[in-house]
């Protein structure tokens, strides 16, 4: 596993994966999303993180394309999202499990290829290895426990080998040492290239992340590796360096 | 369309629906069930007893009450007399007597004379067929009074016998009823769990397209109307007799219900009925957010068809003002299509059948589309 300060990757030379331009989402009276905009390169590992309710799901969706914005755009691999196009270049893990509980590990994973088109059983049994779950092919996914659903889920999300990854709270209910493999992975994949994107609101897990994302109220309030914004907000610790920048938004 | 992705929709499709058992026996043996029970009461219900009292005391009234006697009793009817009315109503109240006979007190064949059949009141149909024993008897007893015979009256008709039992005009509707119904709830249900899920944001983040969704679940759910169609047409059109066997009685299987045309016709007809519910079903699942709400949709988008397209009343009996409604449900076309296959033996050289073949191919094409562009909602 890499260190995670190591990244070399200087935004201002590497062409962005992901381009946020001035999104806004509102749901009647709620901003969900307030005027977001940002760069995203790849090979790094992005972490969105905020409280429940922050705007971070309906960030995602916007950058997926599985809602329309209410004004700007986002660009994913320069293709301005929604487009049908670069979804095989795209794995998104929901944060519900999105799986279908009545069909077998196997047939899960095996479905989800054949959406991309791939029908190579290895790919399938590669994925599977990957999250541990290998052994339980032929398991009905519905027996599974939460922690075994929430691999298989990401299985899913990664069975195309995707270029641009969106994991919506990934690791939800997974024991640690699983989620120290996770995250490893998540690694392994950024270091071949790939633009990750993970929300999360568990502080802890974001010293893994190459660069994050505080969002709040559907605004980012700031932005920076984890030991850059402690440094910004003199403190020590990331959930007071997030109330420090949520605070100075709040009061601005 | 990616045929190889709408291959892979419809094999998931099929997958869950097999490992589902509640709902196979739902699809397959609930309408087994309930064709047969509906034949069976259709059948071999029991005509009522009459028990009647006549009151008529008057010298005058004797041969007519002797008569009347005598053509009830020869109806299989019982017969007492009571002295008035008042006592009359006492043994209908007390459960003695089914209906009395008021006859008037002066000849019957003085005209404006009027005979007061007293029935029970709580069960109307059951009085109805209590009234019409009673006119029956009374026709039989003032004929032969006056010692005339009446001519008998017999009825034949251009398509089908009037007087084969009455699940023949009952069953095409029952068929087409119950593949509606079942295929309704089922890709209903589905779908929703589709939505609430999260499988279904998750597909909408792959290259599948909405209308690829739609087609997998058409052909999925399609394959299982198809087999669910076939078996219960087996059953209501076959008769397979059982000999007996042991202590076992000689029974058959199946209703055998007659069937003037082509089963394949038929088969046709409910095909494509089942089709359009198929897209109804993912249609009405985006105004639903539980599987409870489904369920809501029944009296609002069943129940209506099942009262205005001819399951159970004619659509030429409707009231005026809710006739136009008909030719807009599906229902209407699917149980006129099956009658014309099974009482007319309609082909497809029958105009009538072909419009209600069309017309169901467009509906289920134009359910098709909407729930196509509806698929998608955006989560509030």
């Amino acid at each position: 596993m890499a260190d995670v300060d190591a990244s070399p990757v200087s935004p201002s030379t590497v062409e962005p994966a992901i381009r946020a331009r001035g999104l806004v989402k509102t749901f009647g009276e709620i901003h969900a999303v307030a005027d977001v905009s940002f760069d995203l390169v790849p090979g790094r590992i992005y972490g969105l993180l905020g409280p429940n309710g922050s705007g971070k799901t309906t960030l995602i969706r916007l950058l997926t394309g599985m809602t329309r914005p209410t004004a700007g755009h986002a660009e994913v691999l320069d293709a301005v999202m929604p487009d049908r196009a670069i979804l095989s270049r795209i794995g998104y893990m929901t944060q519900s499990d999105g799986i279908y509980t009545a069909l077998t590990v196997a047939e899960n994973a095996r479905f989800f290829a054949a959406t991309y088109g791939i029908r190579d059983h290895a790919a399938v049994l590669d994925v599977l290895k990957v999250v541990d779950l290998a052994d339980r092919q032929q398991t009905i996914a519905g027996t599974l426990s939460g922690g075994q659903r929430r691999r298989l889920s990401l299985a899913c999300a990664l069975v195309h080998r995707p270029t641009v990854l969106f994991l919506d709270e990934p690791t939800v209910g997974i024991d640690p040492l699983l989620r120290v493999e996770f995250w490893a992975h998540f690694r392994q994949l950024a270091d071949a290239g790939a633009t990750i994107v993970v929300s999360s609101h568990v502080m802890d897990e974001a010293d893994r992340c190459d660069e994050l994302l505080f969002v709040r109220a559907g605004k980012v309030i700031a932005r920076g590796s984890g030991a850059e914004l402690r440094q910004r907000a003199g403190t020590s610790d990331l959930e007071q360096a997030f109330l420090a920048f949520a605070g100075a938004e709040a009061a601005a | 369309m990616n045929a190889r992705r709408v291959q892979a929709l419809v094999r998931r499709v099929v997958e869950e629906i097999r490992r589902d058992r509640p709902s196979l026996a739902l699809l397959f043996i609930a309408p087994i069930i309930l064709t047969g029970l509906v034949t069976f009461i259709l059948r071999e219900g029991s005509t009522p007893v009459v028990h009647a009292v006549i009151v008529g005391t008057a010298p005058a009234e004797a041969p007519i009450v002797d008569a009347l006697e005598a053509s009830l009793r020869g109806a299989g009817a019982t017969v007492a007399q009571a002295p008035d009315e008042a006592t009359a109503r006492a043994s209908i109240a007390d459960g003695s007597a089914t209906v009395a006979i008021v006859l008037p007190a002066g000849p019957l064949s003085a005209s404006s004379r009027t005979i007061t059949v007293v029935t029970n009141g709580l069960d109307p149909s059951g009085d109805a067929t209590q009234l019409a024993a009673v006119q029956k008897a009374l026709l039989g007893a003032v004929t032969s009074a006056i010692g005339a015979t009446l001519p008998t009256i017999e009825h034949t008709s251009v398509y089908g016998t009037p007087s084969t039992d009455q699940i023949t005009n009952f069953a095409p509707a029952i068929v087409g009823f119950f593949a509606y119904f079942f295929v309704y709830i089922l890709t209903g249900v589905s779908f929703l769990r589709e939505r609430t899920g999260g499988t279904l944001e998750r597909l909408m983040a792959t290259p599948v397209r909405r209308s690829e969704i739609v087609a997998g679940y058409t052909l999925g759910f399609g394959l299982f109307a198809t087999i669910q169609v076939a078996l219960l047409m087996t059953w209501v059109l076959g008769s397979v007799r059982v000999p007996a066997i042991g202590p076992l009685p000689a029974f058959s299987v199946g209703l055998g219900v007659a069937i003037a045309g082509s089963p394949v016709m038929a088969f046709l007809v409910v095909l494509l009925l089942a089709l359009g519910a198929v897209s109804l079903g993912i249609f009405l699942s985006t105004f639903a957010r539980t599987e409870l709400q489904i369920i809501q949709f029944i009296p609002i988008v069943l129940a209506p068809q099942f009262l205005l397209s001819g399951v159970l009343f004619p659509v030429s009996s409707l009231p005026g003002v809710i006739q136009p409604l008909a030719p807009i449900l599906p229902l209407t076309y699917a149980i006129d299509g099956l009658r014309q296959v099974f009482i007319r033996g309609a082909d497809l050289s029958v105009g009538a059948l072909q419009l209600d073949l069309v017309v169901l191919a467009v509906i289920a094409l134009f359910f098709a589309v909407i729930a196509s562009l509806t698929i998608r909602r955006d989560v509030v």
